[in-house]
Parts: C-alpha cells; structure tokens; sequence
C-alpha cells in the first residue's frame, strides 16, 4: 500500500467516525431544540387551560385547532405538583395503509380550580418539525459526504504532488549501480525532512563509491602485482629443480611446492580476467558461429573426452552467427565444458548438448550433488571433490551478464544443467 | 649461439640465463629499452627475449628496432598478460613467437630451439641423438633407421622433452605444452602419465636406450 493511500485511509476513517459523531450531537441538539420550542407552546396552553378553568369555560371549547389533543379528567386530589413533558408515538394509518409512528410531544399536568382537581394532558404532533430535524441532518450528511470525497481529491493531489521528490529519490537509488561510477542527482526540494534525506543518501553512496573503488583497485592491485613474484617463485622452483642431487622426500617438497605455486597462479589468473571483464576490455566483437565454435572446443577436449569414455550427445539445431568476443566466447565454452567433463562420471557418463537459435544448453552426468543455488555463481565456492576454487562459474556468470543473457542452473536424478538464453 | 634477454625484472632475468646457460647458449642482457637499443647498435645476436612492459617505453620500440636493422634476429616476446589480441597484436609487429607470464624456463627453451631451427635450417633440421633422429620437418622419428609410429600427442612431447635435453620437464610443463589453458582439467596429469608411458614402451621396442627418465613427483627428463 502506498504511503499516501495509507494516509488517506487513516484521514478518511478518522473524518467518518468524527463527523458521524458530529452528526450524531447535531441531531439531538436540533431534537432538543425543537422540542424546547413545542413544549414553550404547550406551556402557553396550560396557562390558557388553567385561566379557562378558572373562568368556568370548557376547555374542550378553547381549542377548535385539530393539531392538539387534549384529554382532561377531574381526578379527587392533586398529587402532581409538576410538568410532566412525555414524548411518544402515535400509531396512525396514513393514506398508503402503512402504519406510520407519528411522534408527539405531551403535557401532563395537575391542576386545582374552584376546588377540583384535574388532569390534564396537551399532545402536540412533532410530525412537521422532526421532518424539519431529518431533512437538516440529511442536507449536513450530504454536506458532509460531498466533503469528504473533495478532501480525499485534495489530500491525494497534495500528498502525489508532496511525495513527489521522494518517489524521485526512490527510483534513482533503485537504478543506482555501485559498478557505474555515477553521481547521485535528486530533484529540489523545500521540504527539509527530504532535503536531509537526499543529502545523506548522496554522502552515503559516495562513500561507497569511494570504498568500492579502492577495494576494486586493491584487488585490480594486488592480482597485477603478485603475477611477477609468482612468475620468480615458479621459475626459480623450475631452477632449483634441474639439480640431481635430491632425496625422494625432497623431490615431493619441491613437487608440491610447485604445484602450489601453479595453483596460485591459475586463481590470479582467473582474479585478473574477472576484473578485465568487469572493466569492459573485451570490447571487440566478431561475429562467430556457434556450432562450429563447440565443435572446436570438443576436438581440443578429445583427449580428455576419451579418457573418461564421456559419450558427447550432439543436438546441433542451429547454425546461429553470434556477435561475441572471441576471447569470452572461448572462456564461456571453456568453462562450460571443462567443467562438465571433470565433474563427469568416471565411466559411462555422458554430455549432452543443445543448440537452438537463442539457447545453448550442456548439461552432464556427475556423482556431485546438486549445486546450492545461493553459492552458485559465487566466487571460491569450493568443490568438496575436486578441491579447486570455482573461479569458472563465476567467470561464466560474469560473461553472460557482460552480454546480458540469461543463465539457468538445474538439476535432475545425477544431471546437472546448465542453460544459456542468448 | 648469442641470446639477447631484455627483462627488468632482475630476478627472472637471471633465472633465464640460468636455464639457457645450460644448452651452451651465450646470453647478454639488458634491463631497459635505452640499453637494449644500445647493446643492439653494437653486438649481434640470433635471437632476441623482449618483455614488453619495460619501465620506460614498451618493448615494441625494439622489435621495430631489431626489425628495421636486423630481420634475421629471432624475436620472442614475453608479456604478462594473456588474451588472444595481445598474441596477434605482437605477430602484427613482427615478434616471431609469443610467450605469457608465467612461463616454465622449458618452454622457453623449447620455443627458442624451435626457433632457432626455422631460421637456420628453414625448418628442415632433426634433433640427432644415439640411434634417434627427430625430424621436426617432416614430423617424423626414426629409430635406429625404422619410422617410429607415434600419435601427435606422442610426437609432440617428444619434440618437447628432447628440445630440453637434460633439463627437467615438469609435468604441469608439458600439460601445458600439450594443451595450453585448458590444462589445469584434473586428469590432465595422468593423460601425460600415459602417454609417456606408450612413449617410453615405443622407444624400448625400437631398441633405444632409456631415452626418458621419470623423475617421481617432478616431472621427467630427457637423457641424451
């Protein structure tokens, strides 16, 4: 839900309940009202009835006007002293034969004259006047609908014409990319809470900006600088190795060694290429066939293909030319296929490839299970088998987000499957 | 034969005169662009090492240099990076072969022979040893007179073991050397394993000495 949406709905909520009681108070203050009016007059008939009383004239003569009833009974002793002002209804059969409740204001009252005691009771119909009340309330009701409904307009405009900047604010920080070496622009605002808002946003990336930087540059760093002293330490190793005089154990020290240092190399290797494709050094662009670009890289596999006995499964259904960079192209490949050979069963097991026009699938036997999605493409996601560090997800995922196509990972009953959307 | 290396780095400098030392090579070398032109105008050699990230210019000034006053030296270049268009780039310029840091010194000794060979032999020379004879023109062994029947693979790391005769071949060397990138895959090893394997058992039935010796957890070694 919006923030404004919420608003409004807390703002028309609260104006319901605040006007229906408004409505409410108004109501029986115009009852109230009216009745302090009727009963005034009811008064003005009692003194009437007591002064006609008091002449001797029958009451029952003072009032030809229909629109009061009037009851008078002698009664023995006067025991009320007070008025007695009752309101009521009256059941009547209008023209409609609805019965209709008819309200009416009564006078009860005692009085002595001439040394008998009445009583009297004056009702008056309040047909009109609660008419009167119930069109008020209806008018202020409508009043009060139609403000609500213009307040909501005004309160939406003002709120969208308000928020403005800050949704500004939303959707840059959502596009903004630590990779792209962009400053932050918001829209002017005068509203001081926004106003902070977008100034610590600006310092906070920046900041980012500048640490992303130089973590960039001290990795970029480090892995230029340690190529020269591993190239030392290797080449010196291949030195030291051309002497005779070794003992076995020292032979598998210098072994190991060595092959550490190779290790080593392989992953700053890989380090210097991610950061060369991040960098956007691949720029040149050639456009390549596919299908001949995987037969290639099968035949350069062979050797390693035999020696597992993989059955390579080809379906070729594509001879789509693709403009790629040769040299990211043949890393993709590489990896994609490298990978699915050492994971591969060591006997009987198969690579099965799929070429279509915008899709290139390879997937591959293997006793590994399936891969954590989360660590996928993870840089140093260690294999438990193989013991290498994973450069080479990584480096695919990379390749494929450098050409903005789409890799998915799955895997079925010791299959594991990789697809490539181009 | 006189090699030129042109390498800053002090310590791999060393390192591969070292290693050529050893095959009777005569090495001279230089640390900056500035000596190296000027060692150039004053001595001959066959063949020329060049790192091209030399501190002041890159090397390419002095294989335009070598080019323009002495096409007949034999260019290697080494750089430290390793993507295809500095490999294009640097035959452009007219290097005659290409190597990436870090190379194993065999390698380099193996390209250098290689070489060294094209240019003095038009590429017609055969690596001669005791009832052995390599043929690296016509990519044929002969065996005590008989052709030896070897796979590419076979040839290939035979050419490469006796291009470094007496020096020890790592194993990861030959990896790759037979495969290049591609050879960090696990069973790389014991496919290099195997092959030797066949190779030795080819040259035993051929009646040869044990031309290849297996030094364990290193690598092997070629024995003349």
């Amino acid at each position: 839900m919006k923030l404004h949406t919420k608003t409004n709905l807390y703002t028309f909520i609260a104006t319901l309940l605040l006007f229906s009681f408004g409505i409410f108070i108004v109501y029986h203050f115009i009852l109230s009202r009216l009745d302090k009016e009727v009963d005034k007059q009811l008064l003005i008939i009692k003194s009437n009835v007591i002064k006609g009383l008091d002449k001797g004239i029958d009451p029952h003569l003072m009032f030809p006007n229909r629109s009061y009833n009037f009851s008078i009974k002698q009664i023995p002793t006067q025991t009320i002293f007070k008025n007695h002002f009752t309101r009521s209804s009256k059941k009547k059969t209008n023209v409609l034969d609805i019965d209709d409740e008819i309200p009416q204001r009564s006078l009860l009252f005692q009085t002595t004259s001439k040394n008998k005691s009445y009583e009297v009771t004056i009702s008056v119909s309040l047909d009109e006047r609660s008419k009167i009340g119930n069109d008020i309330t209806t008018v202020v009701i409508i009043f009060i609908l139609i403000s609500i409904f213009v307040l909501f307009l005004i309160n939406r405009f003002i709120s969208s014409f308000i928020w403005s900047p800050f949704y500004d604010t939303l959707s840059k920080i959502k596009t903004w990319n630590i990779k792209k070496n962009e400053h932050l622009m918001f829209k002017q605002t005068d509203i001081d809470e926004f106003h902070l808002l977008n100034d610590t946003i600006k310092d906070l990336t920046q900041q980012i900006q500048v640490d992303y930087q130089h973590l960039k540059e001290f990795t970029e760093n480090m892995s230029h600088e340690a190529q020269t002293p591993l190239s030392i330490i290797s080449s010196k190793l291949e030195l030291l190795m051309q002497e005779t005089n070794y003992n076995e154990k020292q032979h598998k020290l210098l072994g190991q060694t060595y092959h550490a240092t190779k290790r080593l190399y392989k992953l700053n290797e890989g380090l210097i290429l991610l950061t060369r494709i991040e960098n956007k050094q691949f720029a040149e662009i050639n456009s390549i066939n596919l299908a001949s670009a995987i037969e290639e890289k099968i035949e350069v596999l062979e050797d390693f293909i035999e020696a597992k006995k993989i059955n390579i499964i080809r379906h070729i259904n594509s001879s789509s030319i693709k403009d790629v960079n040769p040299v990211l192209l043949t890393i993709l490949l590489n990896n994609l296929f490298i990978n699915a050979i050492k994971y591969n069963l060591d006997k009987e097991g198969f690579i099965k490839i799929i070429l279509d026009e915008d899709c290139f699938s390879i997937e591959n036997t293997s006793p590994q299970e399936k891969i954590d999605r989360q660590m996928l493409f993870n840089r140093f996601n260690k294999n438990s088998i193989s013991g290498s560090l994973g450069l080479g997800l990584s480096l695919i995922k990379k390749i494929v987000d450098f050409y903005n196509w789409q890799i998915t990972y799955s895997y079925k009953e010791g299959i594991h499957k990789f697809k490539i959307y181009m | 034969m006189k090699i030129f290396v042109i390498e800053d780095e002090k310590s791999l400098r060393e390192d591969i005169v070292e290693y050529l030392s050893v095959n009777n090579y005569k090495c001279d070398v230089a640390a900056s662009t500035q000596i190296a032109i000027q060692k150039l105008k004053d001595n001959i050699y066959d063949c020329a090492l060049i790192d091209i990230g030399l501190p002041d210019g890159s090397g390419i000034e002095i294989i335009e240099y070598i080019k323009n006053h002495n096409p007949k030296m034999g260019v290697i270049m080494i750089t430290a990076k390793n993507a295809l268009e500095d490999k294009l780039e640097s035959l452009k310029i007219g290097a005659d072969d290409y190597l990436t840091k870090p190379f194993h010194l065999s390698e380099l000794n193996a390209r250098i022979y290689s070489l060294m060979r094209r240019r003095n032999f038009g590429g017609k020379n055969a690596l001669s040893f005791d009832g052995l004879e390599i043929d690296t023109g016509e990519k044929k062994v002969i065996a005590n007179g008989n052709i030896l029947q070897l796979t590419k693979k076979e040839y290939d790391i035979l050419v490469y073991l006796a291009s470094n005769p007496t020096h020890l071949i790592t194993k990861e060397a030959l990896a790759e050397n037979i495969w290049g990138d591609k050879a960090d895959i696990a069973t790389s090893f014991d496919f290099v394993y195997s092959q030797i394997k066949n190779l030795k058992k080819k040259l035993n039935e051929a009646d040869l000495k044990n031309y290849i010796k297996v030094v364990y957890g290193l690598g092997y070694k070629f024995m003349e």
